[in-house]
C-alpha cells in the first residue's frame, strides 16, 4: 500500500502496463477466434459474412474426432503417470531431508531447462535407433519427461507447506504409517496433486514441440494444425485451434475451481 | 604421473558416485526419488548420450559407438555451409528477446507483488499462465492472421485509408514470436524474485532518504535478481532452442540452429550431422546453465 | 471392517505396557529413568539424568532453551532413544517402545491439529485408529469437549477458525481420547499472550485434577512451572541440577543457576576469611552474618530482591547493612524494582509502592537483611 502512495504514477503505468502486455498476450488468440467464424474459405477482415459452419465442419469431420481422442488419451495418460512419479518426487524434493536433495532438485529442472525442440529431436534419434515405432506411446514417453518436472515442482510448492509434526503427531496417537499417509498426508496434499494434475493435462493437451517428432502416424490436435499450417490456409485451422483453446480454458477453470473448492474446504484459505 | 592422476580422478569420481547410489537407494528422500530419476535416465539422459554418440559416428550412417570421427564438427566449422549463420542468428534472437522480455516483465512483476492486490494478482497470474496451455503454434497463427494481407491489422487501416506493414516472414517477425512466446517463462521467476524483497526494506529505504530510483537500483534490484536471472536463463535456454516461430511466422527467410539439426535428422537422414550440430548447441546451454546454476539458490526462491 | 480390525492381534508388548502403567497406584513411581544419557554426533546432549515420576502428578521440567528438556520429552514419547541407561514403566524397559505403543501421548508446542478436519474429526481421530465404533467414538468426543471446556456446538467446527485457546483445548482432549495414562506438554503455552497464558495455566492445572492423568509438562519458565506443578524439575545444559516441589526449589535452591532462574536475584560470592568470619569478595572489609554453615569456607548467598529492606532512621535494625545509590526505578504494577549500586557490586531491590520510602533514582540509601533471609549455595 505504501508502495501506492509514493508513487501513484508508477501504479498507474504498471496497471497500464500489465493490461497492455496481456491484450498482446492474447490478441492473436483473439484473432484466431475471429477468423473461425468467417463464412469464406478464404479470410480477409473486415470478415463480410458471419457463420459457424467452420465450427460444424469441425466438429463433424471424422479425421479430427480421431486427432482429439489421440491428444485426449495421451493427456490422461500423461497426467495419471506423471502425477503418480511427480508425488513421489515432490515428497523427495521438499518432504524429507537426505544428503542427495540439493543434487536431485537441481537434476530434476534439467528437462524444464531444455529446448523441447531439441528433446524431441534426440527422442526421435533414441526411439529410431533401437527400432521403435513412432505412436502415441512414444509421444506419453516424450511428454512425461518435461511434464514430471514441472508437475513435481507444483506438488513440492504443497508439500513445502506440509508440517511434518502432523505425521509425528499421528504416529503418537497410534495411527499405523498407512493410516498415517491415507489420512493426514495424502488429503492435505491433494490440493497439490490436483494442480499437478491440471498442470499435466493442460500441457500435454497443448504440446507442439515433442508431438511433432515423437508421435508418428498418431496425429495429436497441435501436430495436425502445424501440417495444415504450412500447406496452405484453410478455416479449419483457425477453427480447430480455437476449440482447442476453449477446451484447456473449460479444464482449467472447472480444475481451477476442484482445486479452490478443496483448499477452502481444509480453511486454508 | 598423467594417467596415475587420471586414475586418482577416477576412483574419486566412482566413490562420489557409490555414495550418491547409497543415498538414493538408503535413504526415505532418496527412495521417492527413484521413479523420477529413471524416467530422467531413459528419456532424458540416454537420448543425449545417444545424441553424442551419433555426433562422433561416420556422416550418413545409421549406427552410433562403432566409428569414431570428428568430421561432423569439422563440417559445422569449416564454412562450408550456412550452419555457423543458423547459430549466431538462433544465439541472436535468444539474447534480444531476453533483454526485451526483463524489460517487458520486470513492471508487471513489480505490479504483480506489490500493487494489484492479492486478488487481482491471482487472476492476473492465471491470465498469463493460461496460454502456456494453448500450443504455440495456434498462437502465432493468430499472428499470421493478424498481419497478413487482408488481415485483422491490413484490414482494419485499410478501412481507415492506410495499408498495413509487411512485416510476415521477416526475422524481426521471428524476434517478436519469440519474445511472445516466452513471455511467461520470464514473468514468474521474475515475480518469485520480487516477492523475496520484503516491502519492509523498501519502505526503510524511502524514509531513510533514498530516492525511488536509487531504492530500485540498490535496495530492490539485487535482492531480486535471483529470480531474475532464473528467468533469463531459463527464456534464453528455451528460445536458443526454438523452432515454431521461424517455421511459422519466418518462412523461409531465416533459419536457425534447431532447423538445420530437425532438417538433418528427418529430410536428409543424415543422424551423425544433426547429432553435431545438436552438441555443439547444448553444450553453449550447459556451459550457461552451469554457470547459472553455481549462483542461485533454489530453494529459497521455492522454499520460503 | 471394523470388527476385523478390532481383532487383529495386539502386540503383546503394547498390551503390557499400557496394561501395566494402569496398574500402578497413585503417588507411586509410574516412569523411571535410570542413568539416561543421550548423544547427538558425539556430542553429549543428555547427561546422566535419573528421575522418578510419580504416578498423577504434574511434574514440570523446566530450563532455557537448549538445556535437553525436549530431547527427554521426547525419548519419554517413544520418539527418540536414549544412547545409554534406560526408562522404565513399571519395572519393564520401554526405552524402544514405538510412540504408538505407549501410553503416552504429546501435546505438541504448535499442537499439530489436523487442519483438515473439524474439532470433532481431530478428537475421535486416536479413537477411530484403535478400532472403537463411531457412536461410541462421537459420546466420548462430547464427553472430552465437556471436560476441557469446549462448547458442544464445536464439535463441526473447523480446527483453523478456533482461537490460539480453543485449539488448545482441542489439541488437549484429543490427546485424551489416546486414554494415555501420561500427557507429555512440549510448551504449547509458549506461541500464546501472556494473559491468555494465565488463564490456560489455572485450566491446565484445574484439568489436571479432573483428569486424574500424569502430566509431564516442559517450559523455559519457571514461573509458569512453579504456578502449576506439583513437583519442578530444573534442567541446565542435559543436567537435571534440582527435583522439588515448587516452594523446595524457590525457598532451597542448591545453586546458583537454580536461584536466578526464577527472575533477577541478589548473589554474593561469600568466604571466610583467616580470622574465621564471613566476607564478601563486593564488599571488602565488611563482616556478613549468616545461619551456621557448617564446615563450608567459601559459596554463595542469595538474596531475593524482596527480602531486602531499606533502613532508615528509626527502622528496625538488620544483621547485613549495605549503602547503595539509586541508579534506576522500574514499575511492575503490584510492585516497583530498583536498580541500584553499592560500590561496584548492582543490587536488586523490589518495594510494594506503598512502602517506598519516597526512593528515588539518585538518592543513597541504606539496605539491611537478616541471616535467616538469605540462602547460601555452594555453587
Amino acid at each position: 500500500m505504501e508502495y501506492t502512495k509514493q508513487g501513484k504514477h508508477t501504479a498507474e503505468f504498471i496497471w497500464i502496463w500489465t493490461i497492455i502486455v496481456l491484450g498482446f498476450i492474447y490478441l492473436p488468440v483473439v484473432c484466431d477466434g475471429i477468423s473461425s467464424l468467417s463464412k469464406g474459405r478464404y479470410f480477409s477482415f473486415p470478415i463480410k459474412r458471419w457463420a459457424l459452419d467452420w465450427w460444424v465442419k469441425t466438429a463433424s469431420s471424422m479425421e479430427i474426432g480421431e486427432i482429439v481422442r489421440n491428444s485426449l488419451l495421451i493427456a490422461f495418460a500423461v497426467t495419471i503417470l506423471s502425477t503418480v512419479i511427480g508425488f513421489c518426487g515432490a515428497l523427495a524434493f521438499a518432504r524429507f531431508n537426505w544428503k542427495g536433495r540439493k543434487l536431485f532438485q537441481k537434476l530434476i529442472l534439467l528437462p524444464v531447462f531444455f529446448p523441447q525442440p531439441v528433446l524431441g529431436l534426440a527422442l526421435l534419434l533414441l526411439f529410431n535407433t533401437f527400432g521403435i515405432t513412432l505412436s502415441w506411446h512414444t509421444a506419453v514417453f516424450a511428454h512425461l519427461i518435461w511434464i514430471t518436472p514441472v508437475v513435481t515442482l507444483v506438488i513440492a510448492i504443497q508439500v513445502y507447506g506440509f508440517d511434518p509434526t502432523l505425521e509425528v503427531a499421528a504416529k503418537d496417537l497410534g495411527a499405523s504409517r498407512f493410516r498415517i499417509f491415507r489420512e493426514i498426508t495424502l488429503p492435505l496434499l491433494w490440493p497439490g496433486i490436483w494442480s499437478g494434475m491440471l498442470f499435466a493435462f493442460l500441457l500435454s493437451w497443448g504440446n507442439f514441440s515433442l508431438s511433432l517428432y515423437t508421435t508418428g502416424v498418431d496425429n495429436t490436435v497441435p501436430k495436425w494444425l502445424y501440417t495444415k499450417m504450412i500447406a496452405g490456409y484453410t478455416p479449419m485451422v483457425p477453427t480447430l485451434g480455437t476449440m482447442s483453446t476453449l477446451v484447456a480454458a473449460a479444464v482449467m477453470i472447472l480444475g481451477g475451481l476442484c482445486v479452490w473448492a478443496v483448499r477452502r474446504k481444509q480453511g486454508r484459505n | 604421473m598423467q594417467s596415475n592422476l587420471n586414475g586418482t580422478l577416477a576412483v574419486k569420481k566412482a566413490g562420489a558416485f557409490s555414495l550418491w547410489l547409497r543415498d538414493v537407494l538408503l535413504t526415505q528422500g532418496g527412495r521417492c526419488a527413484i521413479p523420477v530419476y529413471v524416467l530422467l535416465i531413459l528419456g532424458f539422459v540416454a537420448p543425449l548420450i545417444m545424441v553424442l554418440a551419433f555426433a562422433f559416428a561416420t556422416p550418413r550412417t545409421f549406427t552410433a559407438f562403432t566409428s569414431f570421427t570428428f568430421e561432423n564438427f569439422i563440417h559445422i566449422f569449416d564454412g562450408s555451409t550456412s550452419v555457423l549463420m543458423s547459430y549466431v542468428w538462433a544465439l541472436t534472437f535468444a539474447a534480444l528477446a531476453t533483454a526485451i522480455l526483463t524489460v517487458i516483465c520486470y513492471p508487471v512483476a513489480v505490479g504483480m507483488v506489490r500493487i494489484f492486490g492479492k486478488r487481482c494478482s491471482i487472476i492476473i497470474s492465471i491470465l498469463f499462465v493460461f496460454p502456456l496451455f494453448v500450443s504455440e503454434n495456434v498462437r502465432l497463427y493468430g499472428w499470421i492472421l493478424f498481419f497478413m494481407k487482408n488481415g485483422i491489422l491490413d484490414g482494419t487501416l485499410k478501412m481507415l485509408g492506410g495499408a498495413g506493414p509487411d512485416i510476415l516472414y521477416t526475422p524481426g517477425m521471428i524476434l517478436f514470436g519469440i519474445c511472445y512466446t516466452y513471455l511467461p517463462y520470464m514473468l514468474f521467476p521474475i515475480v518469485s524474485g520480487v516477492a523475496l524483497v520484503p516491502q519492509d526494506l523498501i519502505t526503510a529505504a524511502r524514509d531513510l532518504g533514498a530516492s525511488r530510483f536509487r531504492t530500485w537500483r540498490e535496495i530492490e534490484l539485487p535482492l531480486a535478481m535471483p529470480g531474475v536471472l532464473i528467468g533469463m536463463l531459463i527464456t534464453f535456454v528455451l528460445a536458443a532452442g526454438a523452432i515454431s516461430e521461424s517455421k511459422i511466422l519466418g518462412g523461409q527467410s531465416v533459419v536457425v540452429i534447431t532447423n538445420d539439426i530437425d532438417i538433418a535428422l528427418t529430410y536428409s537422414q543424415n543422424w551423425p550431422q544433426g547429432s553435431a550440430m545438436a552438441v555443439v548447441l547444448m553444450i553453449v546451454i550447459a556451459a550457461l546453465t552451469m554457470y547459472a546454476f553455481k549462483k542461485i539458490d533454489l530453494e529459497k526462491i521455492l522454499g520460503r | 471392517m471394523v470388527s476385523a480390525k478390532l481383532h487383529k492381534a495386539k502386540d503383546p508388548q503394547e498390551e503390557s505396557a499400557a496394561e501395566l502403567a494402569r496398574e500402578i497406584k497413585p503417588g507411586e513411581t509410574i516412569l523411571d529413568l535410570v542413568h539416561v544419557c543421550r548423544d547427538f554426533d558425539k556430542v553429549r546432549v543428555i547427561k546422566d539424568v535419573s528421575l522418578q515420576i510419580r504416578k498423577n502428578e504434574f511434574f514440570t521440567l523446566v530450563g532455557p532453551s537448549g538445556s535437553g528438556k525436549t530431547t527427554i520429552l521426547k525419548m519419554l514419547a517413544g520418539m527418540d532413544q536414549p544412547t545409554s541407561g534406560d526408562i522404565v514403566l513399571g519395572g519393564k524397559s520401554i526405552s524402544t517402545v514405538p510412540p504408538d505403543k505407549r501410553p503416552t501421548c504429546m501435546v505438541f508446542q504448535f499442537l499439530a491439529l489436523f487442519p483438515h478436519m473439524s474439532v470433532g474429526e481431530n478428537i475421535e481421530f486416536p479413537m477411530k485408529v484403535k478400532g472403537i465404533p463411531g457412536d461410541k467414538r462421537c459420546e466420548r468426543a462430547y464427553e472430552l469437549m465437556q471436560l476441557v471446556s469446549l462448547p458442544e456446538s464445536y464439535y463441526k467446527k473447523n480446527v483453523m477458525k478456533c482461537s490460539g485457546g480453543e485449539r488448545q483445548r482441542v489439541a488437549i482432549a484429543r490427546a485424551l481420547a489416546y486414554d494415555p495414562e501420561i500427557l507429555l506438554f512440549d510448551e504449547p503455552l509458549s506461541a500464546i499472550d501472556a494473559k491468555l497464558r494465565k488463564t490456560l495455566q489455572k485450566e491446565l492445572k484445574e484439568l489436571h485434577a479432573r483428569s486424574g492423568k500424569t502430566f509431564i509438562y516442559i517450559t523455559h519458565s519457571l514461573e509458569e512451572a512453579m504456578y502449576m506443578s506439583d513437583r519442578v524439575g530444573v534442567l541446565c545444559n542435559g543436567v537435571l541440577k534440582q527435583v522439588g516441589t515448587p516452594s523446595e526449589i524457590y525457598n532451597h535452591p542448591v545453586s546458583r543457576f537454580v536461584a536466578s532462574f526464577i527472575g533477577d536475584t541478589n548473589i554474593f560470592e561469600v568466604h571466610m576469611s583467616s580470622s574465621g568470619r564471613w566476607e564478601a569478595s563486593d564488599f571488602p572489609g565488611m563482616d556478613i552474618k549468616l545461619e551456621p554453615r557448617g564446615d563450608r569456607l567459601e559459596g554463595y548467598l542469595v538474596v531475593r530482591p524482596e527480602n531486602l529492606r531499606v533502613i532508615d532512621d528509626g527502622a528496625v535494625p538488620a544483621d547485613n547493612v549495605i549503602d547503595c545509590k539509586v541508579r534506576n526505578a522500574y514499575s511492575m504494577g503490584s510492585r516497583i524494582q530498583y536498580q541500584l549500586i553499592s560500590g561496584k557490586k548492582e543490587i536488586m531491590l523490589e518495594l510494594t509502592p506503598r512502602h517506598d520510602h519516597g526512593i528515588k533514582p539518585g538518592d543513597n540509601v541504606r539496605l539491611g537483611w537478616n541471616a535467616q533471609d538469605a540462602i547460601f549455595v555452594d555453587e
